[in-house]
C-alpha cells in the first residue's frame, strides 16, 4: 500500500487531485443532491428542440402582429370605395395596377371595393379574440368545477345527470335562441358559447381526476394526513398540466371553427368576423375572378387554427414531465 | 341485464322530458313572441283590433297561450243547447264601447268575464276603432280572454299527444257520417276493387285507411297509431315533424286513378293517406266530383325521396366508408409507428382537427367540381354521382377520428403485460396485433357504432347546406329561422331519443363484444 502512494507522488500529480479525507458532518448528511431541475425550463428546452415549433411560433407571432397591430396602423374603411364600381371584385394584379403596390391590395379587392387583405385581418382579430375569450372562460370554469366534480362522489352522481341532460340540447338551438334574444354582439356570442361549453371541459377534467385520484401515491399521501386541497394542488395539478395545455390547444381552434360554422348558418356575429366574411363571400367561390374574396378568409382561418393547434399540442407534449428525460 | 336496460331507458326518457322542458322555456319564454309575425303576410294586411285578435289566435296556435273569443264562447253555448240562436245573435253584437252594450249583451259579456276571470284568464275588451264615425277596417269591438300556458301544462299536453291511436270517435259526435265502424275488405277500392289487396277502412276515424298494402317499402302500411312530435306552422304547415322528414319530395308523380266517386283522372294524390277534414266536401265543387265523404285531405306522391332517406343514405354510406378506411389505416399506423404512413396519417388528423370543417368541405367541393362531379343535389333527376361529394365530405372527419382513436388505443395496449407475454411465448407480430391488440382496442370503437348508424338519421348541417342536399340536417336551423316552435320541439325530441337509444345500444353492444364488461352487479 505504502509503496503505491509513493509511486503516485513520483508521477507529479498535484496534491489537490488526490483524495482527501472529508470529516463527517451531520448537516451535510441531511442534504439530498440531484441534478438541477426546473420544470418550466425543461418544458421550453424540450419544446424548442423541435425545429417545427420555432417555425410555428414565428408564424403565431406573425399572425398576432397582423391581427392586432396591423389594423391599428391602417385606416380601414370597408365602404371607402363603395361608389366607385371599377374597384369592386378585383384580382390582385388588377387591384395593384389600380391602387399602386401596397400590402393591402395583394389579395385583390372585395365586393365593396375594400382591400381583401385588410378585411381578413380585421376579421381575424375578432375571431381570435372570441376564441381566446371563450377558451379562457370555459377552461377556468371547467377546470375548477371539474376538479371538484372528480373529487366529490355526491356531486358526481348529480353532475352526471346534468351533463347527460344538457348534452342532449341541440347546441345550435341554444346558441341561436341566446343570439336571437340578446343581440348578436361579441359578448352575447361569448356568453352563448360558454353558457354550456364549460360542461364538456369539466367532464373531461372529472374523468382525468378520477383516474389519478385513487393512484397509490395519492392514497399514501392521504394516509399521511395531507389535506384534500394540498393533494389537489401539489399531487394532481402538476400531473394535469400537460392534459390542460393539450386541451387548450384543441379548444382555441375549435372556437374559431364554431364561429365560422355559426356565421355560415346565419346566426353568428354581426361584426365582420372571419366566419361572417366566409358566409358573405360564398357566392364568390364559383364566380371566376372573385375567388380571392372567398378563399382568403378560408385559408387564413385554417392557418390560424392549424398554427394554434400545433403549437398547443407540442407545448402540451413538452409540458409532460415524462418527455423531459 | 333487461332490468338494467329498462332502468337506463327510463332515466334517459326522464332526461328527454327535462330537455324538452328546457327547450320549451328557451323558445317560449326567452324569445320575443312578436317575432313569429316577422314573415307573416296576413298580419301585415290586418289592422286595428282584427290584428290584435289575430296575434292572440296565432299565439294560441303556436302554443304560447289559451285564447277564447267571446263569439266562440257563445257558439259553444249554442252548441251545448244552453242558448238558442236568436239569443246568440243578439248577445253577439257588442257595442262600440262597453257602455253602449244593450241588456242581453251586457249580461252575457259579464257572464263571460266572470267565468274566465274565475279560471285565471285575463279578459280584455277592445273598443271599436272608428274613423269618420264609421267602424274602421278591422276595428270591430272585441271581447276575449287569454291565459299564458304554464310550462307544466305545456309539457303534459305535449307528451300526452305524442302517440295517438285512431278511434271511430274521432269525428265530432254530432256530425252525421253514417254508420261508424271499421270495415275489412279484401279488394282495396283505391285499386278499383279489381285486384286482391286487403285493407281496413274506417268511418269516424281520422284516417280513412287504417291498414293497407301498396307498392312502396315496407308494402304494409298502417295509420292506426300515429306519432306526433310537433306540428309545424311555417316550415311545412300543418304537418308533423316526423311526416315532414318522411314525406317524398320533388315534383309530382301522377298516375291514372279512380277517386271514390268513380271519377277517373291522372293525379298525384295518394288516396291511402286521406284524412278527415270537417265540412270540406260541402265547400268545394272540385272535391265533390271526386270524393263522396269528408275524407278529402290527401297527401301527394312526389318523385324524390324523403328528407330522412337522403340524409340516411349519405350518412350511412359515409360511415361505412369511414370504417372501411379508418380502421385499417389506424391499425397500420399503430403497427408501423413513426413510419411514413403514420406521419402522413398524423398530418391528416391534425389537418382535419384544426381546420374549420367549412373550409375543407369547400375545398373538396372545389376539387370535386373541377373533376366534373356534380356539386349540387337534384331531387328529381338524381344520379348516383351526386352522392359522391357529400358522402366523401361527411366521411373525411370520421376517418380522421377513427384513425386517431384506434391508433391511440392500440399503442396504449402495445405496452401492456399480456402483449409482452404473448411475444415471449413466441407469437408473431401479426398474430399479436390481429388476435390480441385489435380485439382489445376495438372495444371503445364498438361503443360508437350504434351512435354512428342512428346519427346518420339526423343529417349534417354544413354538408347538406353546401351541397344543397334536401335532408333532415337543415330542419332545425330552418325551424329556428322561421320561429316554428312545433318543429323545434319535435326535432329536439327526435335528436334526444336517438342519442339516448344510441348510448344504451352502444353499452349493450360493448358488453356483448367484451364479456368482461357487465352492467349487472351479480357477477361481481
Amino acid at each position: 500500500m505504502k509503496s503505491e502512494l509513493t509511486n503516485l507522488k513520483e508521477l507529479g500529480v498535484p496534491e489537490e487531485e488526490l483524495f482527501t479525507i472529508v470529516e463527517h458532518s451531520d448537516v451535510e448528511a441531511e442534504k439530498i443532491t440531484a441534478p438541477r431541475y426546473s420544470y418550466w425550463q425543461s418544458v421550453f428546452r424540450v419544446f424548442f428542440k423541435k425545429k417545427i415549433n420555432i417555425v410555428m411560433l414565428g408564424l403565431l407571432l406573425l399572425i398576432i402582429v397582423f391581427a392586432y397591430v396591423y389594423p391599428t396602423l391602417i385606416e380601414y374603411n370597408r365602404y371607402a370605395n363603395i361608389t366607385d364600381s371599377s374597384t369592386k371584385h378585383l384580382m390582385p394584379a388588377a387591384a395593384i395596377q389600380k391602387f399602386g403596390f401596397s400590402l393591402s391590395w395583394i389579395l385583390g379587392a372585395g365586393g365593396s371595393g375594400e382591400p381583401t387583405f385588410d378585411t381578413v385581418w380585421v376579421g381575424s382579430q375578432i375571431s381570435i379574440s372570441l376564441a381566446l375569450m371563450c377558451a379562457l372562460i370555459n377552461l377556468t370554469i371547467g377546470i375548477l368545477l371539474g376538479a371538484v366534480w372528480g373529487f366529490s362522489k355526491k356531486m358526481d352522481a348529480f353532475m352526471m345527470e346534468v351533463y347527460n341532460t344538457i348534452a342532449n340540447i341541440p347546441y345550435v338551438l341554444l346558441i341561436s335562441v341566446l343570439v336571437l334574444t340578446l343581440t348578436a354582439s361579441f359578448w352575447t356570442m361569448v356568453f352563448a358559447l360558454t353558457v354550456t361549453g364549460w360542461l364538456g371541459v369539466a367532464y373531461f377534467i372529472r374523468t382525468q381526476v378520477i383516474i389519478i385520484r385513487d393512484r397509490e401515491y395519492n392514497l399514501a399521501s392521504r394516509c399521511l394526513g395531507t389535506s384534500i386541497g394540498r393533494i389537489a394542488i401539489r399531487n394532481i395539478l402538476p400531473f394535469m398540466t400537460s392534459v390542460i395545455v393539450t386541451m387548450a390547444a384543441t379548444e382555441i381552434p375549435s372556437y374559431i371553427s364554431y364561429e365560422v360554422f355559426l356565421s355560415y348558418i346565419g346566426i353568428g356575429l354581426k361584426e365582420m368576423s372571419l366566419g361572417r366574411l366566409i358566409f358573405e363571400a360564398e357566392p364568390a367561390m364559383v364566380t371566376s375572378g372573385w375567388q380571392f374574396e372567398f378563399w382568403s378568409p378560408v385559408v387564413v382561418a385554417s392557418i390560424i387554427a392549424v398554427v394554434l393547434y400545433v403549437v398547443g399540442q407540442n407545448l402540451g407534449d413538452a409540458s409532460d414531465p415524462r418527455t423531459h428525460m | 341485464m333487461a332490468k338494467y336496460i329498462l332502468k337506463r331507458l327510463l332515466r334517459g326518457l326522464l332526461s328527454i322530458v327535462i330537455v324538452v322542458g328546457i327547450v320549451m322555456v328557451l323558445i317560449y319564454s326567452l324569445l320575443s313572441r312578436t317575432k313569429i309575425f316577422a314573415e307573416d303576410e296576413v298580419y301585415r294586411k290586418l289592422q286595428n283590433n282584427a290584428r290584435t285578435t289575430y296575434t292572440y289566435r296565432k299565439w294560441q296556435d303556436y302554443g304560447y297561450l289559451d285564447y277564447v273569443n267571446y263569439n266562440d264562447w257563445l257558439n259553444q253555448l249554442l252548441k251545448d243547447g244552453k242558448i238558442d240562436s236568436d239569443t246568440r245573435n243578439e248577445a253577439g253584437s257588442l257595442g262600440r264601447k262597453e257602455e253602449d252594450d244593450d241588456e242581453v249583451v251586457a249580461k252575457y259579456a259579464k257572464e263571460f268575464t266572470e267565468y274566465y276571470e274565475g279560471k285565471g284568464f285575463q279578459v280584455e275588451r277592445l273598443k271599436a276603432i272608428t274613423s269618420r264615425r264609421k267602424v274602421a277596417a278591422g276595428g270591430q269591438p272585441e271581447l276575449f280572454a287569454h291565459k299564458d300556458r304554464p310550462l307544466s301544462s305545456r309539457l303534459i299536453s305535449y307528451f300526452s299527444r305524442i302517440v295517438t291511436i285512431d278511434t271511430i270517435h274521432y269525428v265530432d259526435k254530432d256530425t252525421d257520417i253514417g254508420a261508424r265502424g271499421l270495415t275489412f275488405t279484401t279488394h282495396d277500392p283505391v285499386y278499383g276493387r279489381e285486384k286482391f289487396s286487403p285493407a281496413i277502412i274506417g268511418n269516424g276515424t281520422k284516417h280513412k285507411y287504417l291498414l293497407y298494402f301498396d307498392d312502396k317499402f315496407p308494402y304494409l302500411h298502417q295509420n292506426l297509431i300515429t306519432v306526433n312530435l310537433g306540428t309545424s306552422y311555417s316550415v311545412n304547415k300543418d304537418h308533423d315533424v316526423l311526416e315532414t322528414m318522411l314525406q317524398t319530395q320533388g315534383s309530382y308523380v301522377t298516375r291514372e286513378m279512380m277517386f271514390p266517386s268513380g271519377h277517373e283522372e291522372e293525379s298525384a294524390d295518394d288516396l291511402h293517406t286521406a284524412t278527415y277534414l270537417a265540412g270540406s266536401l260541402e265547400g268545394s265543387e272540385m272535391l265533390q266530383t271526386r270524393f263522396v265523404d269528408d275524407y278529402t285531405n290527401t297527401l301527394t306522391t312526389k318523385g324524390g325521396r324523403s328528407k330522412i332517406a337522403f340524409s340516411f343514405t349519405c350518412g350511412i354510406l359515409a360511415s361505412l366508408m369511414a370504417y372501411a378506411l379508418g380502421l385499417p389505416l389506424g391499425v397500420f399506423m399503430a403497427r408501423h409507428k413513426d413510419g411514413l404512413v403514420d406521419k402522413l396519417g398524423t398530418f391528416y388528423i391534425v389537418f382535419i382537427m384544426a381546420v374549420p370543417s367549412l373550409a375543407y368541405i369547400f375545398l373538396f367541393k372545389a376539387i370535386g367540381g373541377s373533376m366534373g362531379l356534380p356539386t349540387t343535389f337534384d331531387v328529381n333527376n338524381g344520379t348516383a354521382l351526386m352522392y359522391v361529394l357529400p358522402i366523401v365530405s361527411l366521411a373525411l372527419p370520421s376517418v380522421a377520428n377513427l384513425m386517431k382513436w384506434l391508433r391511440r388505443y392500440m399503442i396504449d395496449q402495445m405496452n401492456s403485460d399480456y402483449v409482452k407475454f404473448a411475444r415471449s411465448g413466441g407469437l408473431s407480430e401479426n398474430e399479436i396485433f390481429a388476435k390480441h391488440i385489435l380485439k382489445n382496442a376495438a372495444i371503445p370503437i364498438v361503443h360508437g357504432i350504434p351512435g354512428t348508424i342512428l346519427g346518420a338519421l339526423t343529417g349534417a348541417i354544413i354538408t347538406e347546406r353546401v351541397y344543397t342536399v334536401p335532408g333532415t340536417g337543415n330542419l332545425l336551423t330552418q325551424a329556428i329561422n322561421f320561429y316554428d316552435n312545433g318543429v323545434i320541439v319535435g326535432v329536439t325530441m327526435f335528436y334526444g331519443l336517438l342519442s339516448v337509444v344510441s348510448i344504451i345500444l352502444g353499452d349493450v353492444l360493448m358488453s356483448v363484444v367484451d364479456p368482461r364488461i357487465s352492467f349487472t352487479n351479480e357477477s361481481r
